[in-house]
């Protein structure tokens, strides 16, 4: 049975839910009035201790990040939010910032506060034009109202939020090409560090974290990190807004409880499969991890554990549900052709290897794909593995192989002898 | 810096703690093969082709983003990582037209070298559609560019904007469709733009002035210095060679010495090789009429005669052997010498990174050797001996005779006057360096070096 939590969506079903009259009378910045005076480390350690985990995809653990800001330092600190949302599946987001998005901000607010960020990014998606001015109306709501802007709510802490749309790629979303963008440079992912050491920002310290992140923060602040911990699991605490789309009755987002089980998860909310056809598969975490085959489906719950023994990843928990309507053949050329698309060009086997692959997919789609194609392909995705600065080759590669691997008799079916 | 100890497949080097790796095994000779990496400009990690094997990681390193540290063990030759290096080298090669024949790169191609060490495989990229882009665009300043050879190292944008901070080049498009470009109502347009095409290690950048003029096999290859400024930087003088039937020169490339130019020239020293093969002059001319060495020197003699005062002028381009003979065949013949420089000084030339204002490779020199620098007050001079000074009519005199490179000058006798590339011998630069120049070809024509030319002139009877 799975529980209803709302902790990021919470007010979701509002009228005008991203007015701030509206959510004024629903607690929003509640918060700012007692711990904006408090020491900023408490509420590090609230993020620390609640486990909350990066929900952009990677979830790696927030308070990891946050602890790596300097203090007192004489260069200042920034806060970029990442709302570069790309990842095919994934629309969680944008419901955030057109619907609650001055959750986003006071999270925005108490974040900066707690690293000493006087300045906020907002880096959003260029598509997502029309959401933008929802959420920049939100920004001019709270500087009106007096949470952002000098002093707020008599505090004394500063805080200026800018919001800058992005050109429109995908690679944007990986932090360090969403740091080169931000500055004004071509977005490609830089070279990782080599031990832990916050990203920077024209040199200075920078912290990015996803949207639905920093809008957890909130409730961990007000109501403690041992609240957060009562959801979830042990190692994967608290809640995420879930994705749902492809052959299911009812696409949307939903926010769940980490832990429950990924097709009761997808009865309950998504109405099961459509037209009540055969499952066939799941992409469980955006178009970037490894396929589910049906049987895999049945076994995982939605936790990072989980999906991590089954060989796959949780990512952005943007499921694509794939019913036996489904052609591996066209999931395959639809997916390499977005790589191909979206490969920033920086690294050689990236920037060659999803451009030959999508084209060896077109030729296994059209039936013209010889052995020597499919595993020339298999070869391309060896080479993408690991060889690159950033993940997404990486990424492309389990793909192809996991849906290769588990649907190999359809693809084996049409090739030429 | 503390010193540690690395194998590398089984060979045991010393490098300073946390030094780069490929710096490290580019330095100790070892062919580790990259395209992003330049020692000018740094690691940028996007070819992926200097990839090793470190003991205990997971997977192959890329070289220019390893730290060396006491103990590691390296290997270029692991099975694995040749065919991951042969794997990525396929994938440069799969969208480039391979047109070796008629590339101006072939012979000294990166591409061409690592498929020689990597590659040798048939293509399996077989009735797929290569990628398109741009052939022969022109960016300016002598510039060729060809998308569709590019590696996509980023060593061209990276000088433009690092280095000259000029920002011209940019790379344009994703994934496949990325392309080096020009920016938007730009062109090529800096004193140093031709470094890329040496920095370009394939043919996607190539010169407009050399390309189609020699396969570059044909050339030999002479270490020299740049004549075109007192700064000094080195060059490399690429030439026919005499089993070739012609001498010619082709090019000037900078050769690198950290302490004067690091691995760049300017482009007006570049194409100063074009000095070295037209106009010159060739014959010993005496009232317009090609003669004999003989016959000249005792015209020689006879002009200088044995009470007639004479002024010697002397370029300040001239090695310090040929100032120095010049300087003791003046006291022989009890001449005055000069070698005024103002005439070689240029403000709109300096610039606050190579180029000087002062356009002469030895005035150093000459001011070392305490030869008078400006002719000052009113000389009453019978015959004027100029030695390739650019401004001899300054100086009225009776008799006019002339060693010149070029023909320019209408003087009474005219001697032929190698050129820098046509012999060997040192220049002192601005910041008081002493540097060898070596001969390239042999003196074209009658000509002799300066130096040559004294040891026959007659003294006076």
């Amino acid at each position: 049975m799975i529980r209803d939590v709302r902790i990021v969506s919470s007010r979701f079903g509002l009228a005008n839910s991203h007015r701030l009259s509206t959510v004024l009378m629903r607690g929003a910045y509640d918060s700012l009035p007692i711990h904006l005076k408090r020491p900023p480390e408490q509420i590090v350690r609230a993020v620390d201790e609640s486990g909350l985990r990066g929900k952009g995809g990677g979830g790696a653990p927030a308070g990891e990040k946050w602890k790596l800001m300097p203090r007192n330092s004489d260069t200042p600190s920034y806060l970029v939010v990442n709302c570069d949302e790309s990842e095919p599946g994934t629309f969680k987001d944008r419901e955030i910032i057109t619907r609650d998005p001055h959750l986003l901000i006071e999270g925005m607010i108490l974040t900066s506060y707690a690293i000493g960020a006087n300045h906020a990014y907002i880096y959003i998606r260029g598509e997502y034009k029309s959401f933008e001015l929802i959420l920049r109306r939100a920004v001019d709501e709270a500087y009106e109202a007096g949470f952002l802007g000098r002093d707020i709510a008599g505090s004394g802490f500063d805080l200026d939020i800018t919001i800058h749309r992005g050109g429109g790629a995908y690679i944007c979303g990986e932090k360090s090409a969403l740091l080169e963008s931000l500055e004004g440079k071509r977005g490609h992912p830089r070279l990782k560090p080599k031990g832990k050491e916050p990203e920077w920002y024209f040199g200075a310290p920078a912290l990015v974290n996803n949207v639905e992140t920093i809008a957890s923060v909130p409730y961990i602040v007000m109501n403690g990190a041992r609240c957060y911990r009562q959801f979830g699991t042990a190692q994967s605490p608290g809640t995420l807004l879930f994705s749902l789309s492809g052959h299911i009755e009812r696409p949307g987002i939903y926010e769940a409880e980490f832990g429950v089980s990924m097709m009761e998860y997808i009865e309950r909310f998504g109405g099961g499969v459509k037209g009540k056809k055969k499952l066939k598969g799941v992409i469980p975490g955006g178009i970037s991890t490894p396929i589910l085959t049906a049987e895999e489906a049945a076994r995982a719950t939605l936790d990072y554990e989980s999906l991590r023994t089954l060989g796959s990843s949780l990512g952005t928990g943007g499921m694509i549900v794939l019913s036996s309507e489904a052609d591996m053949h066209g999931v395959l050329k639809n997916i390499l052709g977005f790589y191909r698309h979206e490969s920033c060009g920086q690294c050689t086997p990236c920037r060659e290897g999803t451009s030959w692959s999508d084209q060896i997919a077109s030729r296994m789609l059209r039936g013209e794909a010889t052995m020597k194609d499919l595993d020339k392909l298999l070869e391309l995705a060896d080479t993408m593995n690991g060889k690159t600065i950033c993940v997404f080759a990486p990424a492309v590669s389990g793909v192809i192989l996991s849906i290769i691997d588990k649907f190999r008799d359809e693809f084996t079916e049409r090739l030429r002898p | 810096m503390s010193k540690v100890k690395i194998t590398v497949d089984g060979r045991v080097i010393e490098a300073d703690d946390g030094a780069l790796l490929i710096e490290v095994l580019l330095a100790n000779g070892v062919d580790i093969p990259h395209f992003c990496y330049h020692e000018a400009l740094g690691p940028d990690g996007n070819c992926r082709m200097c990839m090793v094997k470190l003991q205990g990681a997971k997977r192959p390193q890329i070289a220019c983003d390893t730290f060396v540290c006491d103990g590691m063990e390296v290997s270029l030759k692991d099975p694995e990582i040749r065919t991951t290096v042969q794997r990525i080298l396929e994938l440069e090669l799969i969208n480039h037209p391979i047109d070796c024949p008629t590339c101006d790169q072939a012979g000294e191609c990166r591409l061409q070298d690592y498929y020689m060490e990597y590659g040798l495989y048939d293509s399996s990229f077989e009735n797929y559609q290569k990628i398109h882009h741009a052939k022969h665009t022109d960016l300016g300043s002598n510039v060729m560019l060809d998308q569709e050879r590019c590696v996509l190292c980023a060593r061209c944008t990276r000088f433009t904007s690092n280095i000259t901070k000029t920002n011209e080049l940019g790379i344009i498009g994703r994934g496949d469709e990325a392309h080096v470009s020009t920016m938007p109502g730009k062109t090529l347009d800096n004193p140093y733009a031709m470094n890329i095409i040496d920095l370009c290690p394939v043919g996607a950048l190539t010169s407009r002035d050399f390309r189609f003029a020699r396969r570059v096999w044909f050339l030999g290859s002479a270490p020299s210095v740049c004549h075109g400024c007192d700064r000094g930087c080195n060059i490399t003088i690429d030439h026919d060679r005499p089993k070739n039937g012609t001498e010619t020169i082709y090019r000037f490339r900078p050769r690198k010495n950290e302490r004067i130019n690091g691995h760049f020239i300017c482009d007006a020293g570049r194409l100063s090789y074009r000095e070295h093969n037209e106009n010159r002059q060739l014959q010993i001319i005496r009232e317009g009429q090609s003669i004999g060495r003989e016959e000249a020197l005792e015209a020689f003699e006879q002009m200088i005669g044995s009470q007639k005062r004479i002024m010697i002028l002397a370029d300040a381009n001239l090695y310090n052997e040929d100032l120095r003979a010049i300087k003791w065949y003046a006291k022989e013949i009890g001449a005055l010498l000069f070698v005024p420089l103002e005439s070689y000084r240029d403000e709109s030339f300096g610039d606050d990174w190579l180029r000087s204002s002062m356009r002469a490779a030895n005035a150093r020199g000459v001011e070392n050797m305490g030869i008078n620098r400006e002719v000052s007050g009113g000389y009453d001079i019978d015959v004027l001996i100029n030695f390739n000074h650019p401004t001899p009519h300054m100086i009225a005199a009776g008799e006019f005779i002339e060693f010149q490179t070029h023909q320019s000058t209408n003087a009474d006798l005219i001697f032929p006057l190698a050129m820098f590339s046509e012999y060997g011998g040192t220049l002192t630069n601005r910041d008081n360096i002493t540097q060898d120049c070596m001969q390239a070809v042999n003196p074209s024509g009658m000509s002799l070096s300066a130096q040559e030319w004294v040891k026959l002139l007659p003294r006076r009877s």
